[in-house]
């Protein structure tokens, strides 16, 4: 089972490459959308999320509280995959 | 010192929008942002600090070249700021400012333009070639000039990394848009405007200005239909349903509606390069049973999002743009509008945020308004612009007079703005 810690590094890590400038200091508290993380970077990490873990996030799991920071966005994408891997 | 700056892809299709429209005998592809200052500027101040700006940025004054490759030529010697004019106010003076063509090819890529108001305040019009810079670019550059405390030079940091591809491959990738192109000229647009308007016509618009209490109601139901970020979704679903009920008032049909999508390219956190179109364009076809309901629309516009992002069509249509810079201007402009049988979309669209939270005084004067303005090259002819100014929402309509009357755009603004409140 992949852990939440792992997948908050390995998303991390695509933050800094491929949304925010090397400039910006993101770190797994960072509150991510007053960052200026916005719809098109959510569809990013949308497909990163797929294909890295071949899980597509459910929209009705992108809310404030998931988007809160990397932290919270890692959880749920750990959760999900912890219930796709059970159901 | 570099005496010449290439044009990336982006820049070069604004440059082929500019030839388009001064063809059909319009001002130029120019944008403009209008600021309403709450006293006079001194005017002395703003000269001084924009002949230092081009000490530092001389590319304000190059002008456009290229047999191979498009490049901005840099002034050799040290050249004078843009021009700064004062008027005094008159009906729809900014308007008539816009439609009066910049000389590019001497050099003229910015203008500033100063109308004195009555009682004492003042609107300072900042007009520039697309082709040098986009929104955000030109934002921050209002602030730079702005704000003394500022330095002109910009920290400097490492250009995004591009894919390293082979010629080939770089083709086989572009090729992938042409063929999306291609897909969606099966069911083409069509505008309600004339594709080569005769007379000639001026550059209009209207801004709609939405209060605190009716942003906040447009977020929330964008939040509704779209989720979370998703309030520049909700804007482009809105004006898609709306064009369609214009298309159905006008009596003029359309098998399609082509929305192209402007995508910031630049990292999250950064202007840089500050001069420069660093824009990627997603291309959306909306048939008219897609446009039933808001719901139906948003759900097309998600769905085609993702399934070009998926198709890396993003990255593709950058490789076409900087395939296209080798072709001339009227060759570029004929093909791009083969694709879509003579349309090069059906709306322009344009999102740009928030304004830069560093514009709310310029020079020390407070800025009151503020307001964006773009060009839109026939045909369509058409486009509209949101942002937000102070937390408010604002929507700049854009038309050619050829395009729609006084009457008609009046019934496309208003009906834009209750759909927006009221889905």
């Amino acid at each position: 089972m992949i852990e939440a810690q792992e997948i908050e590094a390995e998303l991390l890590g695509f933050l800094h490459r491929e949304v925010f400038a090397p400039s910006v200091a993101v770190t797994p508290d960072t509150d991510l959308i007053a960052a200026g993380f916005d719809s098109m970077s959510l569809v990013r990490v949308l497909l990163f999320v797929e294909m890295t873990y071949g899980l597509w996030i459910p929209e009705r799991e992108i809310n404030s509280e998931t988007l809160r920071n990397l932290r919270a966005l890692a959880t749920t994408v750990s959760r999900l995959l912890v219930q796709k891997s059970t159901g | 010192m570099r005496a010449r700056q290439y044009l990336n892809g982006c820049d070069y299709l604004m440059l082929g929008f500019d030839y388009e429209l001064r063809r059909h005998g319009f001002a130029g592809n120019t944008c403009q942002i209008v600021l309403e200052l709450a006293s006079a500027l001194p005017t002395g101040a703003l000269e001084e600090r924009l002949n230092a700006l081009v000490t530092t940025y001389p590319v304000l004054r190059a002008r456009p070249c290229g047999l191979i490759l498009p490049q901005w030529k840099l002034p050799r010697r040290a050249a004078a700021g843009p021009s700064v004019r004062v008027h005094r106010d008159e009906p729809e003076l900014a308007q008539r400012l816009f439609n009066e063509p910049l000389a590019t090819t001497r050099g003229e890529l910015a203008r500033f333009d100063l109308i004195q108001r009555d009682g004492g305040r003042m609107a300072l019009v900042f007009t520039w070639a697309h082709a040098l810079m986009d929104a955000p670019s030109a934002e921050h550059l209002l602030a730079l000039i702005g704000r003394k405390e500022l330095p002109f030079a910009a920290p400097h940091s490492p250009p995004p990394a591009r894919t390293r591809l082979g010629l080939l491959e770089r083709f086989k990738r572009a090729w992938k848009n042409l063929y999306q192109i291609d897909q969606f000229s099966r069911a083409a647009p069509r505008s309600p405007g004339p594709r080569y308007p005769k007379a000639p016509a001026r550059l209009q618009y209207r801004v709609e200005t939405f209060s605190a209490a009716e942003t906040e109601r447009v977020r929330g139901n964008g939040v509704h239909f779209c989720g979370i970020l998703g309030d520049a979704q909700y804007h482009a679903a809105v004006a898609v349903l709306e064009l369609h009920q214009l298309h159905q008032r006008l009596g003029c049909p359309s098998a399609s509606y082509v929305l192209p999508v402007p995508v910031g390219l630049r990292p999250k956190g950064t202007v840089e390069p500050l001069f420069g179109n660093e824009v990627g364009m997603l291309m959306l076809q909306f048939l008219p049973e897609h446009l039933d309901s808001i719901a139906h629309a948003v759900t097309m516009l998600k769905m085609q999002t993702e399934q070009a992002m998926r198709a890396g069509l993003l990255e593709s249509g950058r490789m076409l743009s900087d395939l296209f810079r080798f072709l001339p201007l009227p060759a570029y402009m004929s093909v791009l509008k083969r694709g879509l049988r003579g349309e090069i979309c059906s709306l322009f669209y344009g999102d740009t945020a928030a304004v830069n939270p560093l514009l709310t005084t310029f020079l020390g004067v407070p800025i009151e308004n503020f307001t964006h303005v773009a060009a839109v090259t026939p045909s369509p002819g058409l486009g509209v612009i949101f942002y937000y100014f102070r937390g408010q929402l604002r929507v700049t309509v854009l038309h050619l007079s050829t395009v729609l009357n006084e009457a008609e755009v009046a019934e496309f603004a208003a009906g834009l703005r209750a759909r927006l409140l009221n889905p």
